[in-house]
C-alpha cells in the first residue's frame, strides 16, 4: 500500500480542498512526493466508486489509472478555484464508467470486496459478505446514471450539490434518481430476503 | 416497504464501512504515470529552452554588454555629437583640424617631404 501521505484523509472536509490544490500544485511544480499524497488522498475514493459503479476490478482499476492520468496532465493548467479536485476527478471516474459501460454491456459482479479479518463469527461474515454481494449485484440492475447517483450519495455521502456538479445535472435530478435508484434496489432486495437472511419484522 | 428501506439503508452502510483499499499493483502503476509525464513535462521544457538560440540581434546586444552596455555606448554617442557641434574652449576648432591653412603646411620649414624621406635612407 502507497503512504497516504501527510494529509488526513479523515478530517474536516473544508481543509481537503486546499490540500488537494496544494498538492496539484505541487506536483506540478516538480514535487515527487506530492503525487504520492495525491494518490492516498483521492485513489482509494476514485477506485472505490468506479468498483461500485462498474462491478469488476480490472475495469475499475483501469478506470482509476486514467482518471489519475487526467490529473497529472491538467494539472499545470490547474486554475484555483474553479473546483474542488476530488469532485472534478469523481466527474472524470463518472464519465470513464459511462464510456466504458456504453462499449460493454457486461455485467461482472467479482467486484465485491472481502470483508477484513476480524469479524466476530464466521458465520455472521459470511451472511455479510452475502447481503454486500447482492447490495453489489442490486446495484448492477440499476441503469447507470441511477446507479452512479446512489453510489456517490448513498455510499460516497456526497451532498446532492455536489453530485450535481459531477454528474452535470440539475440537484432535482439527482433527488429524483436516486429516490427512483433507493426505490428499484429496495424491491430487488425484498425478493431475496430469504436468503440474505432477513425475516419479516426486522 | 419500511422494513425493505431500512435494510437497504443497512446494506448501504455496510458497503460504506467494507470500502477495498486501492491495489498497491494500481498505486504502483498510478505513481509510475505520474513521474512520467512529471520527467516528460521537464524534459520537453528543457528541450524547448535549448532551441531558443539568440539571434543576430540578440548575439550583438549580448556583445555590447546586454542593455547596460548598449545605453552607455548611446550616452557616448550622444556626448560626441554634443562636443562636435558645441565644442568648449580649451579645444581647438575642429574645423580648423579638417581644412588646414596655408601657414600650417609649413611646419617643416623650407624642408620639402621628398627631402625628409631622402635623408631617412
Amino acid at each position: 500500500m502507497a503512504s497516504k501521505g501527510s494529509i488526513d484523509r479523515g478530517g474536516a472536509s473544508a481543509a481537503e480542498p486546499v490540500a488537494e490544490e496544494t498538492l496539484l500544485r505541487l506536483y506540478a511544480n516538480g514535487d515527487a512526493e506530492a503525487a504520492r499524497e495525491l494518490v492516498g488522498l483521492l485513489g482509494p475514493r476514485a477506485y472505490s466508486v468506479a468498483l461500485r459503479v462498474l462491478g469488476n476490478r480490472a475495469e475499475a482499476e483501469d478506470v482509476t489509472q486514467e482518471a489519475m492520468l487526467r490529473l497529472w496532465r491538467i494539472a499545470p493548467e490547474w486554475q484555483s478555484g474553479r473546483a474542488k479536485v476530488s469532485t472534478w476527478l469523481y466527474r472524470v471516474v463518472m464519465n470513464l464508467c459511462l464510456d466504458l459501460r456504453r462499449r460493454t454491456q457486461t455485467l461482472d459482479l467479482d467486484g465485491i470486496p472481502e470483508p477484513e479479518d476480524g469479524s466476530p463469527a464466521a458465520m455472521e461474515q459470511l451472511l455479510h459478505v452475502a447481503r454486500v454481494d447482492a447490495l453489489q449485484d442490486a446495484l448492477m440492475r440499476l441503469p447507470v446514471r441511477q446507479r452512479q447517483a446512489v453510489v456517490l450519495r448513498h455510499i460516497e455521502e456526497l451532498s446532492n450539490p455536489e453530485i450535481a456538479g459531477i454528474m452535470e445535472i440539475g440537484v432535482e435530478a439527482v433527488e429524483s434518481l436516486t429516490a427512483r435508484g433507493k426505490r428499484t434496489l429496495a424491491a430487488v432486495l425484498a425478493d431475496r430476503k430469504d436468503e440474505l437472511g432477513y425475516q419479516d419484522g426486522g | 416497504m419500511a422494513d425493505e428501506t431500512t435494510r437497504l439503508d443497512e446494506l448501504l452502510a455496510a458497503a460504506r464501512y467494507s470500502r477495498q483499499d486501492i491495489p498497491d499493483d494500481l498505486v504502483g502503476r498510478i505513481l509510475t504515470d505520474a513521474d512520467r509525464i512529471q520527467t516528460d513535462r521537464y524534459t520537453g521544457q528543457r528541450a524547448v529552452a535549448k532551441r531558443r538560440e539568440p539571434g543576430l540581434w540578440r548575439h550583438l546586444l549580448i556583445n555590447l554588454g546586454g542593455w547596460p552596455g548598449l545605453g552607455g555606448m548611446a550616452a557616448a554617442c550622444a556626448t560626441g555629437v554634443w562636443i562636435g557641434m558645441f565644442p568648449p574652449d580649451i579645444l581647438p576648432d575642429p574645423s580648423d583640424l579638417v581644412y588646414q591653412t596655408q601657414g600650417d603646411g609649413e611646419f617643416l620649414g623650407y624642408y620639402g617631404l621628398v627631402d625628409v624621406l631622402g635623408e631617412e635612407g
